[in-house]
C-alpha cells in the first residue's frame, strides 16, 4: 500500500517522527510525576562551566584578602593639615585685600535699569512655573498683560471658529 | 551538617571566621547560584553577583541578628544584589528593565552555557514578561521547589499573597506559551 497516497493533502513538521519517542517518554514521565496537563518543562536548560563551584571559595578568598590589606596613604595626616592650613592662609589674605578694595553699594543705590541690564544679560534663571509661584496672580487683571480689550463678542466668535461643537460646551448649565 | 547557630557564632569570631566562611560558601553556593542565575540568566553575571553576595554576607555577618534564618537572610541579599545588578545594567544601556530582560533572553540562544530546547526558551521568554515579584515567586516555587513559608521569609510577603502571585504567574506563562 502506498502510504503517501492517502495523506497527500496533509503535512507534518520536519523531523516530527525523529523526536516523537523522546517527547512521548517526557510526557509519560510528566504524567507519572503528577504534572498532568502542564505544558511547562521542569528544567530550565542552564548549565555551569566545569569546576566552577570547586574554585569559588578560592576566588572569594582572594577578593576578601585584597579588601583586608591596609592601604598606607602617601600623604600623612600631618602633611595634609599643613598644606590645608597654608592654602587657607593664602585665601584669607587674597580675599581680605580684594574686599577692602571693592566699593560697597547699597540696594537703594542700584538704578532700575541696572536690574534690567542684569536680567537681560544673565536671564532670570527661573522657569515660568517658578515665576508664576511668586507673582500675586489674584491682584492681576487680564488687561495688565494684554493691550487689546476682549469683549464677549470677540470671545464667542473665537470659540465658534475654533471649537467643533460649541453648543456642547454647556456654558450656562453645569452637569455634575 | 553544622548547625546554623554554631556557624553564625563562628562567623562572628575572628579566630574561626575564615574556616566558618568556607563552610558557609560550600553549603549555600549552589542554591544561591541557581537562584541568581534564574534572575540574571547569564553565567558570568551570575558569578559576579554571587561573589558580591558572599562578600556582603562576610562583611555584614556582625549585623545578623538571627531574627530570620541565615539562609533566608542570604537569599534576601542575593535577590537584592541581582535586582540592583539588572537595574544598573539597564540604566547603563539606557533601556527599560523589561527591554533588557527581552534582550537577555534573546541572547540565550547563543549562550554556550544554555542548552535548553525550544520549549525551555519559550518558558524563559514567558518568565521575562512577568512583573518582578511574580517572576521571583515563580522561580523560587517552580524550579527551586521552596516552601511558601520559606519564600515568605525571603520576600517579606504573606503566604496567601505568594499563592496568588504564583497562580497568576503560572496562568500567564501557560497563556504566553500557547500564544507563541
Amino acid at each position: 500500500m502506498n502510504k503517501d497516497k492517502d495523506n497527500k493533502n496533509f503535512h507534518i513538521p520536519d523531523d516530527y517522527f525523529e523526536g516523537f519517542t523522546d517527547r512521548l517518554l517526557d510526557k509519560i514521565s510528566m504524567l507519572d510525576s503528577g504534572q498532568e496537563g502542564s505544558a511547562l518543562p521542569k528544567s530550565d536548560g542552564f548549565k555551569v562551566p566545569n569546576g566552577y563551584f570547586e574554585n569559588l571559595n578560592d576566588k572569594l578568598n582572594v577578593r576578601i584578602s585584597k579588601k583586608n590589606v591596609k592601604v598606607v596613604s602617601l600623604w600623612s595626616n600631618k602633611t595634609f593639615y599643613m598644606v590645608a592650613a597654608s592654602v587657607a592662609a593664602i585665601l584669607v589674605f587674597v580675599l581680605g585685600v580684594q574686599l577692602t578694595k571693592a566699593e560697597q553699594f547699597t540696594f537703594e543705590e542700584l538704578a532700575e535699569n541696572d536690574f534690567e541690564t542684569y536680567f537681560e544679560s544673565h536671564g532670570l534663571g527661573l522657569s515660568t512655573y517658578e515665576i508664576a509661584e511668586v507673582i500675586p496672580v489674584d491682584d492681576l487683571e487680564i488687561t495688565d498683560i494684554l493691550d487689546i480689550h476682549l469683549n464677549n463678542e470677540i470671545i464667542i466668535d473665537y470659540l465658534d471658529d475654533n471649537i467643533d461643537s460649541y453648543e456642547e460646551l454647556n456654558l450656562t448649565d453645569y452637569e455634575y | 551538617m553544622i548547625a546554623e547557630e554554631t556557624l553564625v557564632s563562628e562567623l562572628k569570631q575572628l579566630e574561626t571566621q575564615a574556616k566558618a566562611f568556607e563552610v558557609l560558601v560550600d553549603t549555600y553556593k549552589e542554591r544561591l547560584y541557581w537562584h541568581i542565575r534564574r534572575i540574571v540568566l547569564n553565567h558570568d553575571d551570575t558569578d559576579d553577583v554571587l561573589q558580591n553576595t558572599f562578600i556582603k554576607v562576610y562583611k555584614n555577618i556582625g549585623n545578623f541578628k538571627g531574627d530570620s534564618k541565615l539562609f533566608s537572610w542570604m537569599y534576601r541579599i542575593a535577590t537584592n544584589e541581582s535586582l540592583s545588578f539588572l537595574k544598573k545594567k539597564s540604566h547603563k544601556l539606557g533601556i527599560s528593565t523589561l527591554e533588557m530582560q527581552e534582550r537577555m533572553v534573546g541572547n540565550l540562544k547563543a549562550d554556550v552555557y544554555f542548552e535548553g530546547d525550544e520549549i525551555q526558551l519559550k518558558l524563559q521568554n514567558a518568565i521575562a514578561t512577568l512583573p518582578e515579584k511574580q517572576k521571583l515567586v515563580f522561580n523560587m516555587k517552580y524550579f527551586e521547589e521552596m516552601k511558601y513559608e520559606e519564600i515568605s521569609e525571603v520576600l517579606s510577603t504573606s503566604v496567601g499573597g505568594l499563592k496568588a502571585s504564583y497562580h497568576l504567574a503560572v496562568k500567564k506563562i501557560e497563556a504566553h506559551i500557547k500564544e507563541h
